[in-house]
């Protein structure tokens, strides 16, 4: 096992322990290189590989442990008994996603709620450093990866989310129901922050509700698909991961994340990776389904509303004492950057 | 703020960021504290310039809306047609507040009332606030950035 700290040590023990009570039949479980990986600001993770013995075959399996710190932003939205029920409809389907593995909502086996699911081969690097824009850089020179982007993305809009069980994630009514839905979901957050809107949040949202488009047909939404929430492994997908904002919606809301903005900061390349002609006409093609621009553009303002409500969140959290990262505390002045981009599409 | 320090507010402000990004921050070996330096930084350096504005910004806010107060009751006033109730004590509500929370009543009032006022008469006094909000936004955008 690695060198690690004494809570992290004590951690380590009781993941062994539960592992054991889930393994009747394992001998000599060992955690080994256990890493706590500090990737957004949602669930504490813990990678690590388990070997044991059974029937005399020795045997490893990568694992990666989620547990809710009860604080985490988006926790209003982001169950992890929901995301192990998504990840469990999806292991049938054709998109790459971790295997669950077990879901607690005992607190006493690890002191908060924790999912445990297969560790996948791949790294995720992140879009927001210089690193991580080099590497999809030199992957879209490459041409396989983005590809790959595309075509994860529309075989997780092809999937048959009815038979696959999904309907518990909430159904749309047809008409504008969805996008009100979002409208109003992405407000409470608002409400939750305990921060008084900006009129220009106020203006944004009544436009939203004025103009909410009416959706054609119903897909499994991942919410927030772009690269950093996918695991990639020699040029390809090898995991779609964050299911956390997962809704049973229009795919366009998929379609108009990975067209904005606020996801390349200045590259041409949507999410730092790949071509927005090539990337309209694979999608196209593999799904069948024609990418509506203009509703896009309509997704991409309740994207402004969903970026404020999210840095409103995050510094209302720091506000509150509910944490003590300054790096929430930080986020106070994004809000206005929002709300420019905001101001400009609403034609200020 | 105690009188026995010499620096004004916000130049205090900025002085301690300068320590913490210049001295505490690269003497800090372990990768968490060090972010939270750097960050902590930040945070005070931009407190320190949002200090800085705060009286002239809210000023130039003030100045504002009671511009904007006075457009509306102006545009309201000489409309050949009927102004719905609410939206007039809305546009008195900002005149006698002058704070956000108005405003943002302002612009739900303009939205309720759309109907009624029809889209021409809707763009006009939605611009109006907008004229403003711009100006605001410029404003916030100067500490923000």
């Amino acid at each position: 096992m690695t060198q690690q700290a004494p809570d992290d040590q004590a951690m380590a023990e009781r993941i062994r322990l539960y592992i054991e009570t889930q393994l009747p039949d394992a001998s000599d479980l060992r955690l080994e290189a256990m890493e706590r990986i500090a990737v957004g600001w949602s669930h504490e993770t813990w990678l690590f590989d388990a070997h044991w013995t059974e029937g005399g075959v020795s045997k490893t399996q990568g694992l990666c442990l989620r547990r809710d710190p009860g604080n985490a932003l988006l926790r209003h939205f982001s169950d992890l008994g929901v995301q192990f029920q998504v990840l469990r409809s999806l292991e049938s389907t054709p998109l790459p996603t971790p295997k669950p593995y077990w879901y607690e909502s005992d607190t006493s086996i690890l002191g908060k709620p924790f999912l445990m699911m297969e560790k996948v081969a791949g790294t995720c690097p992140s879009p927001w450093g210089s690193a991580g824009r080099r590497f999809y850089a030199e992957a879209a020179e490459r041409g396989t990866l983005p590809k790959s982007f595309t075509a994860a993305l529309a075989s997780l809009h092809t999937i048959d989310w009815e038979a696959a069980g999904l309907s518990f994630l909430g159904v749309p009514e047809s008409g504008n129901d969805f996008a009100l839905r979002e409208v109003q979901k992405w407000c409470e957050l608002v409400e939750i922050s305990q921060q008084e809107p900006h009129p220009i949040l106020v203006d944004l949202i009544g436009w939203l509700k004025a103009n909410a488009p009416e959706t054609q047909r119903l897909t499994l939404v991942h919410g927030a698909y772009r690269t950093g929430n996918l695991l990639i492994d020699n040029d390809q997908i090898s995991a779609v991961l964050d299911w956390e904002l997962q809704v049973i919606g229009d795919p366009m809301y998929d379609v108009a994340y990975v067209l904005t903005d606020l996801n390349r900061e200045g590259s041409q390349l949507l999410s730092h990776l790949v071509e927005r002609d090539a990337f309209f006409r694979e999608y196209e093609q593999a799904t069948g389904i024609e990418i509506d621009e203009a509703v896009c553009q309509y997704y991409g303002m309740l994207y402004q509303l969903r970026s404020a409500a999210f840095w409103m969140s995050a510094a209302g959290l720091y506000a509150s004492g509910q944490s003590d990262d300054i790096r929430l505390a930080r986020t106070a002045w994004s809000v206005p950057f929002v709300l420019e981009g905001a101001a400009r599409a609403l034609g200020y | 703020m105690s009188d026995y320090v010499q620096l004004a507010p916000d130049a205090l402000l900025e002085r301690i960021a300068r320590t913490l990004k210049k001295e505490i921050g690269p003497a800090v070996e372990a990768v968490s504290p060090k972010t939270q330096a750097f960050m902590a930084s930040v945070v005070l350096q931009k407190l320190a310039g949002q200090l800085r504005l705060a009286d002239e910004h809210a000023a130039a806010g003030r100045r504002d809306l009671q511009e904007l107060a006075t457009e509306l009751a102006g545009e309201l006033d000489t409309a050949s047609v009927d102004t719905p109730p609410s939206l007039r004590a809305a546009v008195h509500t900002v005149r006698h507040d002058l704070d956000t929370a108005s405003v943002s009543g302002l612009i739900e009032t303009l939205y309720a009332t759309r109907s009624e006022l029809g889209e021409e008469r809707f763009a006009s006094l939605i611009g109006r606030v907008r004229t403003r909000l711009r100006a605001r936004i410029d404003r916030e955008m100067v500490y923000a950035a």
